[in-house]
């Protein structure tokens, strides 16, 4: 959606991603968000708005919760990248995963990649949240399924949990 | 990935994790625009800038020459094509049929809202198609807007169509003008309130997307495109593009949402489906978020003036409803039917009101279309009756819950035919209120109140007691196979978007035949496999397919004991069928469904008469409408010096009948109240006065967040429906249903030391903080 115009230079890249390094040829203009999903071929990041609205892009870099369709790659040079790809170890869902499945924290599941990203920040600066943190934490993310409440409970549910 | 246990802990009734998850909360969802294919070229649509106009001509000459544009359509090259009609046969009160059901596929004269598809520009690349579709010039001669419902029927208004005098493509009457008229001339008090029902964005998280194929060798398309239903969508498109259904394929992945919104054939669709064929290449669209502020269809918009007549005990004697519904530019197979039809049918709720009579003009403004939004019609027509009940109580001075018993259908009344055609076959309204305000803390409320008093800030309570007609029947598709690998294959026609269908239907069959949870797959999304379908919509999905799954279940049985008969040695009649085996009668010789299946798979030199296969192919017909209802109770604190609303308790009784999945009917019912919850405080799609939207992202249009998620209470209480073989009656919608009503209660009732005694949605600070301070509230236009 914002893929470059042909008029960007390219350069190279290096970048990790889920903590691989890798090295892509990417043009200037080109957003985090397209070079995740184009590029990297990681369509569990999600475009719900025209930037910087609804959250469902949300990925980690060095570990901070970002927004991918307002971040440039290029801007990401030798930085570390997480997606909700990365979050599995060994193929099995993390715990927080986990809880949203055990929970219902995913509907129709478009936001929920956002979402699982921005509560995995969340959990990451602050281990035992309370539920007006969890709120705010996710009060850039948009869904419209849910209600937020089983999504809410979802992270409630590993609060307090080594990761 | 829960450990598989006891068959009984995946039966009806339990709250089943869902089996959609393990794909979607790892990434591994595939949405339309998740979807890639080599060779493919990108579209982008090219809009209206002017809310009504002349299109004196589109110039493409400059856009053609760009980098990387393969081809540019306009309305010319898409004459042949023509938009679905609407499936309901409404006619005005002259009897004349509506007007403008058929519409152009992209604007050819005349452009009539902000967003109008006038040319779709192919290229190479997404960014090089969206730049060339800026240099598109279309010389637009502007014309004077109306966004307004009443000020499109007013004289002198501008005429958005030649062919369709004052922009009034249908208008209906229901109901008994001298009945209600007499019953008005006895009514010992009527309540009147004008209610706006605010127009509102559909905003699913995932914006509309498609990728269409076309190939020459076989002359069939292949759309992998987002439904409510691969059939009905294959239909449609085909017969949109004039081609046979099967020249025709429709695949759905995942969907991000839809609400009733993605279910319908958009313009842009006809016009990709061109290009593929043109240019015998893939195309992929994928909207942006703006272009879905103005190309999505939208919801709600009607403007009713309501009367209720009562007598003097409180009995209701009619409800009277004349207004508008703006159904925006152009006829939808959904927007009229909406204001028209729902609206009425649905006022009706669980009170015995023997008499609804309703007048409705149904409006072409110059604004982006309106059609299904959850509820479509539904949460309309309860909210403007349990407004109604409340301003009854008011001016009655007879307490709203006496009201409400007083009038409720009694359990005994059932089966209940109301007067406008329905027969509820179940259902305990009075029962369902006790216990909503038993589950509320209702005696416990003066001390909330106090409480809410002493740190400055005014709560208010109130009652949305709901009641909705589901989708009308139709025949729906339930395919059982027993595949080679050993698992079972469900097939129906019924569409996933959020819900949890693998989930519940694999209950379903559980519950069944015994097989094990999971060993159950279900397939909805390929036109090639649903051979015949309904769709999902209107709350219906657990009613048809539920039922065609139960039922093709009986035929799996039936032809289990005819050949667990030969291979277990024994009559027909000896065989019996219990959570998954079958058995003979007596003794311990048995054979498991899945085993039985196997055998047949394999054997050779069967008898003649012993089937070959356990596979089973249904068509259910027809479950007719149920009538799932509830009572929701909320409470809300409103900041005097802010206007800001919170709701700050919420609690709902719900009677959806048979429950299959408990945890999901709570998440689908938690969703619908926040969309209500939006609809009553926050959203409103708002346009100035030149048509244009002023609410055109996320940034300007207020979608609820986290932040604002209220505490539940949710509690099932179920009487069983029983009109179709589960005794489900849905609960897709019903959270709006309550929601409306409940929240706009409460408000009006935290208001009441102000003075207020009514106000319309959406209750936003402005609003909320002038009427708590006395100021006069600003026109909305």
């Amino acid at each position: 959606m914002h893929e470059p115009s042909a008029q960007y230079k390219k350069r190279l890249l290096r970048i990790k991603v889920n903590g691989r390094w890798r090295e892509d040829a990417v043009a200037d203009g080109c957003m985090l968000v397209d070079y995740l999903r184009d590029t990297a071929g990681l369509t569990g990041v999600k475009t719900g708005c025209d930037g910087g609205e609804c959250g469902a892009c949300t990925v980690l870099l060095d570990g901070l919760p970002v927004l991918a369709c307002v971040t440039l790659a290029v801007r990401c040079e030798g930085r570390s990248v997480e997606t909700i790809e990365g979050l599995a170890a060994q193929g099995r869902p993390s715990r927080l995963q986990q809880a949203f499945h055990e929970k219902l924290g995913a509907q129709c599941g478009y936001c929920t990649p956002g979402m699982v990203m921005a509560s995995e920040a969340l959990l990451r600066r602050n281990p035992t949240p309370t539920d007006d943190e969890i709120r705010a934490a996710l009060a850039g993310n948009l869904c419209r399924c849910t209600g937020y409440v089983k999504i809410i409970e979802s992270v409630k549910a590993v609060a307090g949990l080594a990761p | 990935m829960s450990a598989p246990t006891d068959i009984s802990d995946f039966s009806i009734g339990k709250p089943v994790r869902r089996s959609e998850d393990a794909a979607l909360i790892q990434g591994r969802g595939r949405y339309s625009d998740d979807i890639a294919v080599d060779g493919q070229a990108f579209g982008a649509v090219v809009r209206s800038r002017y809310a009504h106009g002349r299109l004196r001509s589109v110039n493409i000459e400059a856009a053609k020459g760009m980098p990387g544009v393969l081809a540019i359509y306009t309305a010319a090259d898409l004459a042949a094509y023509v938009a679905p009609r609407s499936p309901f046969a409404l006619k005005s009160i002259d009897g004349s049929p509506m007007l403008g059901a058929t519409t152009a596929t992209f604007a050819k004269d005349k452009v009539r809202f902000v967003g109008d598809p006038i040319a779709l520009v192919v290229a190479e690349s997404e960014i090089l198609a969206r730049e060339a579709a800026e240099a598109v010039e279309a010389n637009i001669e502007p014309l004077p807007a109306v966004t307004d419902a009443r000020a499109a029927a007013a004289p002198g208004a501008p005429q958005i169509y030649d062919d369709i005098p004052g922009n009034l493509p249908l208008h209906t009457h229901f109901g008994d003008i001298d009945k209600v008229t007499d019953a008005f001339s006895r009514a010992a008090h009527v309540a009147r309130l004008r209610l706006v029902s605010n127009r509102v964005v559909v905003a699913a998280m995932e914006p509309r997307a498609a990728l269409f194929e076309y190939d020459p060798a076989s002359e069939r398309f292949t759309a992998h495109i987002q439904s409510q239903g691969v059939f009905g969508m294959r239909n449609n498109l085909a017969a949109a593009m004039g081609v046979p259904p099967e020249k025709m394929r429709v695949l759905t992945g995942q969907v991000g949402g839809s609400f009733g919104m993605k279910g319908v054939v958009f313009p842009e669709y006809m016009a990709l489906l061109h290009a593929a064929r043109d240019l015998k290449r893939p195309v992929k669209w994928s909207e942006q978020r703006t272009e879905s502020f103005v190309s999505d269809h939208q919801g709600r918009d009607h403007d009713i003036d309501a009367e209720l007549a009562l007598a003097a005990d409180g009995t209701f004697l009619a409800l009277r409803m004349s207004g508008y519904g703006n159904i925006g530019a152009y006829v939808t197979p959904f927007g009229a039917m909406i204001a028209a039809l729902n609206i009425h049918r649905n006022a009706q709720s669980v009170y015995r009101t023997p008499l609804i009579e309703m007048h409705m003009r149904c409006m072409l403004t110059n604004t982006p279309p309106i059609g299904a939004y959850r509820g479509a019609g539904r949460p309309e027509g309860n909210y403007i009756m349990e407004r109604m009940v409340e301003e009854a109580a008011r001016i009655s001075g007879i307490d709203p819950i006496d009201l409400r018993r007083r009038n409720h259908i009694r359990p005994e009344q059932i089966p209940f035919a109301t007067g406008i055609g329905t027969i509820y076959d179940s259902g305990d309204f009075t029962g369902l209120l006790d216990e909503a305000i038993e589950a509320a803390d209702w005696n416990g409320y003066a001390q909330r109140k106090a409480e809410s008093v002493a740190r400055g800030k005014l709560r208010g309570r109130g009652i949305g007691q709901y009641l909705e007609i589901t989708a009308p029947p139709t025949n729906e598709l339930g395919k059982i196979d027993f595949d080679e690998d050993g698992g079972v294959t469900i097939t129906t026609g019924t569409l996933d978007f959020g819900q949890g269908h693998a989930t519940t239907f694999a209950q379903v069959l559980v519950d069944k035949l015994g097989i094990p949870f999971d060993r159950i797959r279900v397939v909805q999304g390929d036109s090639d496999r649903v051979t015949i379908g309904g769709g999902t919509g209107g709350s219906k999905s657990i009613m048809a397919s539920g039922a065609a799954i139960v039922e093709a279940g009986d035929k799996v049985i039936e032809a289990g004991k005819l050949a667990a008969s030969h291979l277990l040695e024994a009559a027909v009649s000896d065989i019996v069928f219990s959570r998954g085996v079958f058995s003979v009668a007596g003794t311990d010789r048995q054979i498991g469904v899945l085993e039985l299946a196997r055998r047949l798979r394999v054997a050779t030199g069967l008898p003649t008469d012993c089937p070959v296969t356990l596979n089973a192919v249904h068509v259910h017909k027809a479950s007719p409408s149920a009538y799932p209802n509830g009572c929701h109770i909320a409470e809300v604190e409103v900041d005097p010096d802010t206007g800001t609303v919170a709701v700050v308790r919420y609690t709902m009784t719900n009677d959806f009948g048979t429950v299959v999945n408990p945890m999901i009917v709570a998440g689908q019912a938690h969703g619908g109240v926040m969309q209500g919850v939006g609809q009553a405080l926050m959203e409103r799609v708002v346009f100035d006065r030149d048509g244009q939207i002023l609410t055109g992202s996320f940034t300007d249009y207020a979608l609820p967040r986290a932040s604002e998620a209220p505490p539940f209470v949710i509690r099932n209480r179920p009487t069983i429906a029983t009109t179709n073989p589960l005794g489900a009656k849905g609960c897709g919608e019903a959270g709006c249903a309550g929601a409306l009503p409940a929240v706009m209660n409460a408000l009006v009732d935290a208001l009441k030391p102000c003075g207020v005694t009514h106000v319309n949605m959406p209750a936003t600070p402005e609003v909320v903080w002038r009427l708590a301070n006395g100021k006069q509230a600003r026109a909305m236009d």
